[in-house]
């Protein structure tokens, strides 16, 4: 397997070094014979420097000193990959030793084109474990949010959606694609490209067997809530009645 | 591709049936679609198929892909895509002939008589491929309110029902229009469903009530093997709906029996019993997709 992690990444440098240290352990772990990692460096106040990452990866850095969207940041680091599989990785996801393996083995037992991963917040409660969609105005949905994770079934699981803060697939998928759309500001970039991969017939799971953490929000700020605000109109103006309906208002928000 | 093309995503039997379909298939790693007119999806069932708009996949399929379709109308429209094509039959009006007479056709069938029609039409084999029950109407067998009688009106007279004499303190409840859960919650506290179309091929919502644990009163229906006269429900000429329902509502013991046997009958049609089915078909090579 040839892996190339794609991640996004503003400041918050002691977080992305133990991020590329766990996902070095994990790509081990799992025996992935070649992984390197493009940090897309999203106009940090001090510039990333590959001495300072210090990590056992073969890392490459792609700087921006304007800040772009996530989906800007990925399609960039992304048109940096010849082949293989990609992994969209947020730089606040430290994956679990055995995160990989789990993942791999989902693809292989569901068949799936794109895989996620199930995510924790610090208190183990479920961050993300796949994405279902009601029909009234909350739309894609993270199921089981905020429920602690031990009480969710571990079954390999397909999905209509998978969050992007996980994403792993192969490149020839990605870039069939034209990648994610960057007309998103921030946030439901993940949810549109995993419908229009629906679209080509593409099978979406998530893995559930081990737990990886996510420290979602540690750098939101209130732009990015507003920037996600403008998203979710786009998503919904582009996708209402035209998925379909796998989730009920009745589960936990 | 894969592609199940439908003609719309409104509350007919045959949308949810073909979009139980693709999610089967899907489930066994088939990568099938659903094309509607404009990408539309359907807004009243439960589903997981990825949908996208007729109007730019159709004229984008060759002879790699396959389209599967339910409406004879679709017919020839599909054949000039190139496409292989395979007719999910539904029914059995004749409005069908011409396309299970069309070699080039794969003929699917959901339930027995369908699959004599095409046989005594054609004397073509067609496969099998079973047809389901939504989860949703499983496992609901909580309390019920005693006497009280449920139908669907859009699939059948209405007269049927009002013209019915029953017995005091009956209440009946019309079921038109709803999405897939309300119809099982409403089944799930319902006594009796009344089954009032007369020219139903197979009767999907009578299935439906037996799987919600209610008892079953069906007109007779042109393709509804599963209906079974005293044993899982009870069969009977319009006309007499309202003595029977009356019968039946006296007979507690009876009433017990036909609930018991209609669930029995519906669990044969669980989505994991069609799943099994798809999946021995697939590995048989009985049902093979592409080229």
């Amino acid at each position: 397997m040839n892996l190339t992690a794609i991640i996004p990444s503003v400041g918050l440098e002691p977080l992305l070094r133990q991020c590329l240290s766990c996902l070095a352990v994990s790509a081990e772990r799992a025996g992935v014979a070649s992984v390197r990692a493009i940090v897309v460096d999203n106009a940090s106040l001090l510039p990333y420097d590959l001495h300072r990452l210090g990590s056992d990866l073969s890392v490459e850095i792609v700087r921006f000193d304007r800040p772009r969207s996530f989906a800007q940041a990925c399609n960039q680091g992304a048109a940096r990959v010849a082949g293989g599989d990609v992994l969209f990785l947020n730089n606040d996801v430290l994956l679990n030793p055995r995160a990989l393996t789990d993942v791999l083995s989902a693809r292989d037992e569901l068949g799936a084109d794109i895989t996620g991963a199930r995510l924790v917040y610090p208190d183990g409660t479920i961050q993300h474990c796949g994405v279902l969609f009601d029909g009234g105005e909350r739309g894609p949905y993270h199921v089981w949010h905020r429920q602690s994770s031990d009480l969710v079934a571990r079954g390999h699981r397909r999905f209509q959606s998978v969050t992007g803060a996980f994403l792993l697939m192969e490149n020839a998928l990605f870039t069939r694609l034209g990648g994610f759309d960057e007309r998103y500001p921030f946030a439901y970039e993940d949810v549109d490209f995993c419908l229009r991969a629906g679209g080509l017939g593409a099978v979406i799971a998530c893995a559930q067997g081990v737990d990886s953490l996510h420290f979602q929000g540690s750098s939101r700020t209130e732009r990015a809530y507003a920037l996600e605000r403008v998203s979710r109109e786009l998503f919904f103006a582009r996708w209402r009645g035209r998925f379909t309906i796998d989730g009920t208002e009745d589960d936990p928000v | 591709m894969i592609v199940y093309v439908l003609p719309g995503v409104g509350i007919y039997g045959g949308i949810k049936v073909g979009f139980r379909f693709v999610d089967a298939l899907r489930a066994l790693r088939i990568p099938a679609v659903v094309a509607t007119p404009g990408g539309a999806a359907p807004r009243w069932f439960s589903s997981s198929a990825p949908v996208v708009a007729q109007e730019s996949l159709l004229p984008a399929l060759s002879g790699a892909d396959t389209v599967l379709f339910s409406l004879p109308h679709d017919h020839e429209r599909l054949r000039a895509t190139g496409a292989r094509m395979m007719f999910h039959c539904q029914g059995t009006d004749p409005l069908i002939d011409p396309v299970i007479s069309d070699s080039a056709v794969t003929v699917l069938t959901c339930w027995e008589q369908a699959r004599r029609y095409v046989h005594e039409k054609t004397g073509r084999a067609s496969l099998d491929v079973g047809i389901s029950v939504g989860d949703a109407f499983f496992g609901r067998y909580g309390s019920r309110v005693s006497g009280s009688i449920t139908y669907m009106s859009r699939r059948g007279r209405t007269d049927v029902m009002a013209q019915m004499s029953l017995p005091a303190g009956t209440s009946v409840r019309a079921v038109d229009g709803e999405p897939e859960c309300s119809v099982a919650e409403i089944m799930s506290a319902t006594d009796v469903f009344v089954a009032v179309a007369e020219n139903e091929w197979f009767g999907l919502p009578a299935l439906e009530a037996m799987a919600a644990g209610c008892i079953v009163v069906s007109v007779p229906t042109v393709g509804g093997g599963f209906l079974r006269d005293g044993d899982n429900c009870i069969v009977v000429e319009p006309s007499l709906l309202g003595s029977r329902i009356q019968e039946l509502l006296e007979s507690p013991a009876l009433g017990a029996r036909l609930r018991r046997s209609g669930v029995v009958t519906a669990q044969a049609h669980r989505s994991s019993v069609q799943r099994d089915l798809l999946r021995h078909l697939l590995a048989s090579q009985q049902l093979v997709f592409g080229p």
